[in-house]
C-alpha cells in the first residue's frame, strides 16, 4: 500500500466510522487479497463406483476378470497393475500411467468403504464420515483451513461437495465466463471504462466495511453473522478474480477431466483457489462391466495425467495434492448383463507435495476381501490389523495438509483414537 | 489467515462478551423418547421390530409415532416405552435379554447392532439397569427457569414480514393499500392479504420453481419428446410439429425458424406438465393429495397434439394456439405398436397417480436391470413421505462378507434386509414401467418380475394381484392417508420458503452440544408437525401450510435482542432466521420489483456461476456466496445503478421509483433543510431497496449520508471531472428530456453510488 494511498484509505475509514483497528482494514479497498501459493489440493472421484481390478488391485483369478489372467498382471516398481493397453477406449492405459506416475504414486488396497450403496458412499469418502450430513469434504475443510478468503477456495464439479458452512463452493462450469465478472467494476470489462470514479468506489467500499463493522457490534443471530461476514468476504475478495483472466486458455479441450483442470489450474495459479473437486461419472458398471471400466478408467487416468502435466508447464507440480478415489468398488463376479455390482471394498490412490511414491499399502485377499492392516507398522496383519476405511484416511489427509489440530478441523472430530490412526501413511 | 477469513473464524468462535447473555435452556426429563427411542429405538429397532418389518412376529414389537396422527403420539410413545421396558426387564442366563440381543447374541434376527461399549449400548444399558432398580444415574431435570425456545429473538415487525413474504412468493413490493391493511389490522391482516397474494401468477411461477427445486422433473434428459414420449406408443404423434401445416409461411428460413420454435415450446411444454399439476391443484384449492391421486395430467396444446389427443380436447382450451396454457386431462390406456406393448386398464384409460405416473417423473427417475426400481423407490420416499433411506445408512462391520455369504444379501443378510423390506416391495408397484433409456417409460419386465425380491406392496401390505394394473394408484392413495405425507409436504414449502431443509435430529450423541441440537431440532420438529397437522385437517390445502409457516415463529424471526454467546445457546439459535441467499431467479424477480425491469445477465452460465441449478446435475443451490457470486454482485450492482439512477431523475417526481423526494440540485451542507431532504430521500431508499425503516436521524442513514456527501465533496475538489454523467449510464431515450444527464455537481453520480453500495447489502441480497 503507497504512502499516499494508506493516508486516503485512513481518511476514508475515519470519514465512514471505521476505527482503524477493524479487521478488515488492510483490504477492501481496491487491494485484493494476497494470492495463495499453494499446496493446492486435487480431490479426482471416479463417480458411481470403479472395478479396481482393472486398476491398481488386480486379480486375474477365480472369475474375477475376464480380460486378462493372473499371469498377465504387469508391475511397475512396487506397483502392480492390470494390463488395459489392449482393450482400453481412449484415454490412457495402466502400462503408460504407471510408467509416467508409479514412481511417485502411493496406493492403498483393501479400503473399506464400509457400505454399498451411492449416496452414503460418496458421502464417506468425501467426508470421513459415514453418519453425519453435517461434515464438509476434506476438499472444502482444507480450502477453510488453508484459505477461505480465496474467492474460489473450495471448487467443484460434482460429487459429493457439502462445505460444514465452513467456506463458500464455487461452481465454474465455463471458465471464460469468468472473464464477464473478473472485471465487474468496469462497464463490458473494459478497465478503461469503469462504472465509477476511483474515488466514488473507494467511499462505497469504505462505507461497506464500515457496515459490516458496525453490524458486527450488534447481537446477531448465528446464520446472519456467518452469512453477512461470508458475503462481506466474497465482495471484497471477489477483486482477486481479475488475476485469473491472465491464464484463462484461449482453446479449452474437450475431454471433461481436462475441461475441469484446466478452470482448476488457472484458479491455483492465479492463487484465487486452494482445492477443487473433479469428478467423472457413470462408473456404475451394472451391465457391461468391462466395456465401461475399459472407456472410463482410460479416461479418468488421462484426465489425471493432464492435471499433473499442465500444472508443470504453468509450474505448480510440486505444490499439487492429488488424491483419487471413488465411492465403491465393483463385485468379484460378473452378474447375468456381464456388469458388476455393487462392493464396498476398494482403493485409493495418492501422489504429490509430501507424498513418497513407488508404495502399495494394505491389501485384498484372492476374493477381494480386505486384509487387515496394522496402521502403526503400515502391514497387513490378519489377526490382529483394523478394517482400514475413510475415516483413518481422512485423518491421515488432514495431517498432511497440516490442518488436523485446526479449530475448523477439530470441530469435525473423525473418531480415530491416536492408536488406530495411520502412521507414517505418507512417507 | 487473511483478514475476512480471520474476521469470519472470529465469529464462528468468538463467544465471549460483557453483554447481557441469552443462556440456553435445560433439557427436560423426557430421557426414554429423548435417549433411548431416539438413540437406539428408531435408529435400530424400529426398522425391523414393527408390523411390515422383518421381526414383525417377534415379541418386541414397536410402532413408529412419525406414521401417527398427532393426538394419539403421547400413547404411542407410552406403547412404545412399555415394550422397552418389558424387554429390558428380561433375563437370559442371568444377563439383560435387551442387551444380548443387542449385541448379536441369542441368534438376534438382525445380528449385531450395537457394538458393545457404544454409546447407544450404554444409553440402553442404562437404561436396562434404571428398569431393573439398579441405576444410579438421575435422569436430567427439568430446569425450572428454562426460557422459551425464543427468548431474546426478536421477530420482524408485521410490516416486514408482509414485504418478505410478498417479494418471497409473488416477486413484488407490497401495495400501499396492503401496508394499510398491516398498519390497521395487525398481524391477522397477514392470512388474507396472503390468500390474495397466492392468487397471483407471479405466486404460482415460484410454486412450480420451488416444487422443481424439489421434484427436479424439469431435468429430464435429452429431448423430452423422445424420453417421455416413446416410439412404442407415440411414434407416429410426438413429432407432430415436423408435420404442422405451416405453408402459411412463404419464406423458407422463416418457416424453418418457427418449426423450430414451436419444437422448441412443445419441449418445454411437456417437461412443465408435472409442475402444472402441483399448479392446477393449488389454484383450485384442491387436495394436495392429489399430487399422488390426480386421475389427470396437465397437458396444453402443444403437448396434446404429442399424446395425439389434441381434436379431443381442444375445446378445453381458451387458446388452442397456446403452447402453455394448460388443461387437466385423461389419457387412454396406452397402445403400442405390437399387442405386447398396450398397456392393461379396467377403465380404458390411464392409471393416472398425480406425478408418481407422470412421464416426465418416472423419465427424470429412470431404471435399468439391476437397479430394479430402487432408484424410483428411493426418490419416493423421499419426496413424498421425507423419509431419505439412503441418508444416515448404518456402517455394517463387513458390508463386502455380507454380500458374499447369501445368495440374496437383500432378502436374507439382516443388515441388508432392513433397507430393502422397505424399499423393493414398492419398487415392484413400479414394475410395470419398465423401459430404459431412450426405450420409453411403459412396459411389463419379459420373464415376470423378480423373484429374488421383496413383493410388490407398501409398508407391509401386499398388492393385491388385481390391483396390478393400477398398482401406483394403489400407493397413492396409500400414500396420501398416511400421516408422513403430510409432514413431507410441510417440510417441502418450509424449504421453499428458506432455502434449506428442515433440521435432522443430532447423532453425535457424545457431542457436548448434543442436548442443544436436539432441542432446535425438538423445537423446529414441532412447529412441522403442528402446521403439518392443519394441513391434514383442513382438507390438505397447501395455501394453509404457507400461511402457517409464515406466521410462524421460524420465519419471522429478525435478529437477537441480546447476545448469545453461550455455546449450548449458539447451537440452538444455529439454524434460526431465514438468512437466505437469494437464489439467482429471485435476484432477477427482486431486481424487477424494486426497479420495474430485470438485470436479464443472470441466465445459463452466470446463472449456474452465481448458484443456480440445471435440474440434472447440478441440483443444489449454493447456500453461500463464493468469490465469483461476490463479483457478479459487484456487477449487478454497478449495472443495476448505472441503469436506473440518471433514468428515474429524468422522470417527474411523482413517478419515479427511487427519488421521489429529491432534486439533484440539493446539495449536502447546503442547509439544514437541504441534509434533511437528503436524509428522507435515503430512509425511503432504505425501505425501498433493503426493507429497512430507519429514521432520517439515524445512525444507519447518516451512514449513507456521509457516502453521499462524501463523494460529492470528493468530486468538488478534482481535476479532470466530467460535468455529465457516465456515457453509458445516461437515459437511452435521446427524446428524453433528463437524456442529457446534466451532473455538474456529480449528485447524480453520488446517488449511484448510494444504490451502488445498498445493493451490495445484505439486506438486499438475502431473504
Amino acid at each position: 500500500m503507497s504512502v499516499s494511498y494508506r493516508r486516503d484509505f485512513l481518511k476514508l475509514c475515519g470519514l465512514a466510522g471505521l476505527g482503524f483497528a477493524a479487521p478488515f482494514r488492510a483490504r477492501g479497498v481496491d487491494q485484493p487479497n494476497e494470492p495463495y501459493e499453494g499446496p493446492y489440493y486435487v480431490v479426482f472421484n471416479a463417480s458411481g463406483g470403479w472395478d479396481t481390478t482393472y486398476l491398481m488391485d488386480p486379480k486375474g483369478i477365480g472369475g474375477i476378470n475376464r480380460l486378462y489372467k493372473e499371469g498377465d498382471i504387469l508391475t511397475k516398481g512396487a506397483h502392480k497393475f492390470a494390463p488395459t493397453r489392449k482393450h482400453a477406449q481412449g484415454g490412457m492405459s495402466n502400462e503408460e500411467f504407471f510408467a509416467e506416475f508409479g514412481g511417485e504414486l502411493l496406493t492403498f488396497n483393501g479400503l473399506d468403504y464400509s457400505v454399498n450403496n451411492h449416496s452414503p458412499g460418496a458421502r464417506y469418502m468425501a467426508t470421513g464420515k459415514l453418519d453425519s450430513l453435517a461434515y464438509p469434504t476434506f476438499a472444502a475443510l482444507v480450502a477453510a483451513c488453508r484459505g477461505s478468503s480465496c474467492p474460489l477456495a473450495f471448487l467443484t464439479f460434482g460429487n459429493y461437495s457439502a462445505t460444514g458452512n465452513l467456506v463458500a463452493m464455487s461452481r465454474v462450469p465455463y471458465l471464460p465466463s469468468l472473464k464477464n465478472i473478473a472485471l465487474a467494476d468496469s462497464i463490458g470489462g473494459n478497465p478503461k471504462a469503469g462504472y465509477h470514479d476511483d474515488f466514488v468506489l473507494d467511499r462505497i467500499e469504505a462505507t461497506l466495511g464500515a457496515n459490516n463493522e458496525a453490524r458486527r457490534t450488534q447481537p446477531r443471530l448465528p446464520r446472519a453473522e456467518r452469512g453477512e461476514n461470508m458475503l462481506y468476504g466474497a465482495q471484497v475478495n471477489s477483486k482477486a478474480l481479475q488475476r485469473v483472466v491472465q491464464y484463462i486458455p484461449k482453446n479449452n479441450p474437450k475431454e471433461r477431466l481436462s475441461q475441469q483442470a484446466e478452470i482448476a489450474l488457472a484458479s491455483f495459479k492465479a492463487g484465487v483457489c486452494v482445492s477443487a473437486n473433479l469428478s467423472i461419472g457413470q462408473f456404475d458398471s451394472h451391465a457391461n462391466n468391462d466395456k465401461d471400466q475399459m472407456k472410463l478408467i482410460p479416461e479418468f487416468l488421462a484426465g489425471i495425467a493432464y492435471l499433473v502435466r499442465r500444472a508443470a508447464d504453468l509450474g505448480i507440480r510440486d505444490l499439487l495434492v492429488v488424491v483419487i478415489q471413488s465411492e465403491m468398488g465393483r463385485t468379484p463376479d460378473y452378474n447375468k448383463g456381464d456388469g458388476k455390482d455393487h462392493w464396498s471394498i476398494g482403493s485409493a490412490m495418492f501422489l504429490g507435495r509430501g507424498i513418497k511414491g513407488n508404495r502399495v499399502l494394505g491389501a485384498t485377499d484372492e476374493k477381494q476381501f480386505a486384509v487387515p492392516f496394522d496402521p502403526k507398522t503400515q502391514r497387513i496383519d490378519r489377526l490382529n490389523g483394523d478394517r482400514i476405511r475413510p475415516e483413518h484416511v481422512h485423518e491421515a489427509l488432514r495431517e498432511l495438509a497440516g490442518i488436523a489440530d485446526h479449530p475448523l478441523a477439530k470441530k469435525f472430530p473423525l473418531g480415530v483414537s491416536d492408536e488406530r490412526k495411520l502412521r507414517g501413511f505418507w512417507s | 489467515m487473511t483478514a475476512v477469513a480471520f474476521l469470519i473464524a472470529f465469529s464462528l468462535f468468538a463467544d465471549e462478551s460483557a453483554k447481557p447473555r441469552v443462556r440456553c435452556a435445560g433439557v427436560a426429563d423426557d430421557s426414554f423418547e429423548r435417549d433411548v427411542w431416539a438413540k437406539v429405538g428408531v435408529a435400530k429397532c424400529l426398522t425391523c421390530h414393527r408390523n411390515g418389518g422383518d421381526a414383525e412376529k417377534s415379541a418386541f414389537l414397536l410402532t413408529d409415532p412419525r406414521k401417527t396422527a398427532d393426538s394419539a403420539r403421547d400413547a404411542v410413545m407410552q406403547g412404545n416405552r412399555a415394550a422397552f421396558a418389558k424387554m429390558a426387564a428380561a433375563k437370559e442366563r442371568d444377563q439383560p435379554r435387551m442387551l444380548l440381543k443387542a449385541v448379536g447374541d441369542l441368534d438376534h434376527g438382525g445380528e449385531q447392532v450395537l457394538g458393545k461399549g457404544s454409546p447407544e449400548y450404554r444409553v440402553l444399558a442404562d437404561f436396562v439397569r434404571r428398569v431393573n432398580g439398579q441405576s444410579t444415574k438421575t435422569p436430567p431435570a427439568i430446569d425450572p427457569k428454562a426460557p422459551p425456545f425464543f427468548h431474546g429473538v426478536t421477530m420482524l415487525d408485521d410490516r416486514r414480514v408482509l414485504r418478505r413474504a410478498t417479494l418471497s412468493l409473488a416477486g413484488r413490493l407490497p401495495t400501499d393499500a396492503e401496508f394499510a391493511a398491516v398498519a390497521k389490522e395487525g398481524r391477522s391482516a397477514l392470512p388474507r392479504l396472503l390468500d390474495d397474494l397466492m392468487k397471483e401468477d407471479a405466486f404460482f411461477d415460484r410454486l412450480r420453481e420451488g416444487f422443481n427445486d424439489v421434484f427436479l422433473t424439469l431435468g429430464v434428459d435429452g429431448n423430452p419428446d423422445q424420453t417421455c414420449l416413446s416410439y412404442e406408443h407415440f411414434e407416429k404423434t410426438r413429432h407432430w410439429y415436423a408435420k404442422h401445416d405451416l405453408s402459411h409461411i412463404k419464406d423458407k428460413d422463416k418457416r424453418q425458424h418457427e418449426e423450430w420454435k414451436i419444437a422448441r415450446e412443445y419441449r418445454e411444454a411437456l417437461l412443465g406438465e408435472p409442475m402444472k399439476l402441483i399448479e392446477h391443484i393449488v389454484r383450485h384449492d384442491r387436495p394436495f393429495t392429489e399430487i399422488v391421486t390426480a386421475d389427470y395430467i396437465m397437458v396444453s396444446p402443444y403437448t396434446a397434439r404429442g399424446y395425439g389427443m389434441f381434436d379431443e380436447v381442444k375445446g378445453k382450451f381458451k387458446n388452442p394456439n397456446d403452447p402453455f396454457e394448460y388443461a387437466p386431462v385423461k389419457l387412454k390406456a396406452l397402445k403400442g405398436r405390437g399387442k405386447q406393448e398396450n398397456q392393461d386398464s379396467a377403465t380404458g384409460f390411464y392409471p393416472h397417480a398425480g406425478i408418481l405416473s407422470t412421464f416426465q417423473y418416472l423419465t427424470r427417475y429412470p431404471t435399468t436391470e439391476t437397479n430394479r426400481n430402487r432408484l424410483r423407490a428411493r426418490m419416493f420416499y423421499l419426496h413424498f413421505l421425507g423419509v431419505d433411506v439412503l441418508e444416515l445408512a448404518a456402517r455394517v462391520s463387513d458390508a463386502a462378507a455380507a454380500t458374499a455369504k447369501y445368495k440374496t444379501p437383500t432378502m436374507e443378510a439382516a443388515e441388508c434386509v432392513v433397507c430393502h423390506k422397505t424399499l423393493d416391495p414398492v419398487s415392484g408397484l413400479f414394475q410395470d414401467y419398465w423401459r430404459f433409456a431412450e426405450q420409453g417409460v411403459y412396459g411389463k419386465r419379459k420373464g415376470g418380475w423378480f423373484a429374488d425380491m421383496f413383493g410388490a406392496g407398501f409398508e407391509g401390505e401386499d398388492l393385491p394381484p388385481k390391483e396390478r394394473w393400477r398398482s401406483l394408484q394403489w400407493l397413492g392413495e396409500r400414500t396420501a392417508r398416511d400421516p408422513r405425507f403430510a409432514v413431507a409436504m410441510t417440510e417441502h414449502v418450509y424449504y421453499i420458503l428458506t432455502g434449506r431443509k428442515v433440521l435432522l435430529p443430532p447423532k453425535d450423541f457424545d457431542d457436548s452440544l448434543y442436548a442443544a441440537r436436539l432441542r432446535a431440532y425438538s423445537e423446529q420438529r414441532k412447529q412441522t408437525e403442528a402446521i403439518a397437522a392443519r394441513f391434514a385437517n383442513t382438507g390438505f390445502n397447501l395455501k394453509q401450510v404457507f400461511k402457517d409457516w409464515i406466521v410462524s415463529d421460524f420465519y419471522r424471526v429478525d435478529g437477537l435482542a441480546t447476545e448469545a454467546t453461550e455455546p449450548c445457546r449458539r447451537a440452538e439459535l444455529d439454524d434460526v432466521g431465514i438468512v437466505r441467499l437469494l437464489a439467482p431467479e429471485q435476484l432477477e424477480r427482486k431486481v424487477t420489483a424494486i426497479f420495474g425491469e430485470p438485470w436479464g445477465k443472470l441466465q445459463e452460465h452466470t446463472a449456474m456461476l452465481y448458484g443456480g441449478i440445471d435440474s440434472k446435475e447440478v441440483t443444489d443451490r449454493a447456500a453461500d456466496p463464493s468469490g465469483a457470486m461476490g463479483a457478479i454482485q459487484r456487477a449487478i450492482s454497478n449495472d443495476v445503478a448505472c441503469k436506473h439512477t440518471a433514468r428515474d431523475f429524468a422522470s417527474p417526481g411523482a413517478k419515479r421509483k427511487l427519488f421521489p423526494r429529491i432534486e439533484p440540485e440539493v446539495l449536502p451542507g447546503a442547509s439544514p433543510d437541504d441534509d434533511r431532504r437528503i436524509r428522507e430521500q435515503i430512509s425511503f431508499l432504505h425501505e425501498r431497496i433493503l426493507g429497512r425503516h430507519d429514521d432520517p436521524g439515524s445512525a444507519e442513514v447518516t451512514r449513507t449520508f456521509d457516502l453521499f456527501a462524501g463523494i460529492v465533496n470528493d468530486a468538488k475538489g478534482r481535476k479532470g471531472i466530467e460535468g455529465r454523467e457516465t456515457y453509458h449510464c445516461r437515459p437511452h431515450d435521446k427524446d428524453d428530456p433528463g437524456a442529457s444527464a446534466d451532473d455538474k455537481r456529480y449528485t447524480i453520480r453520488a446517488w449511484r453510488g448510494v444504490v451502488t453500495y445498498l445493493l451490495r447489502r445484505p439486506e438486499f441480497l438475502y431473504e
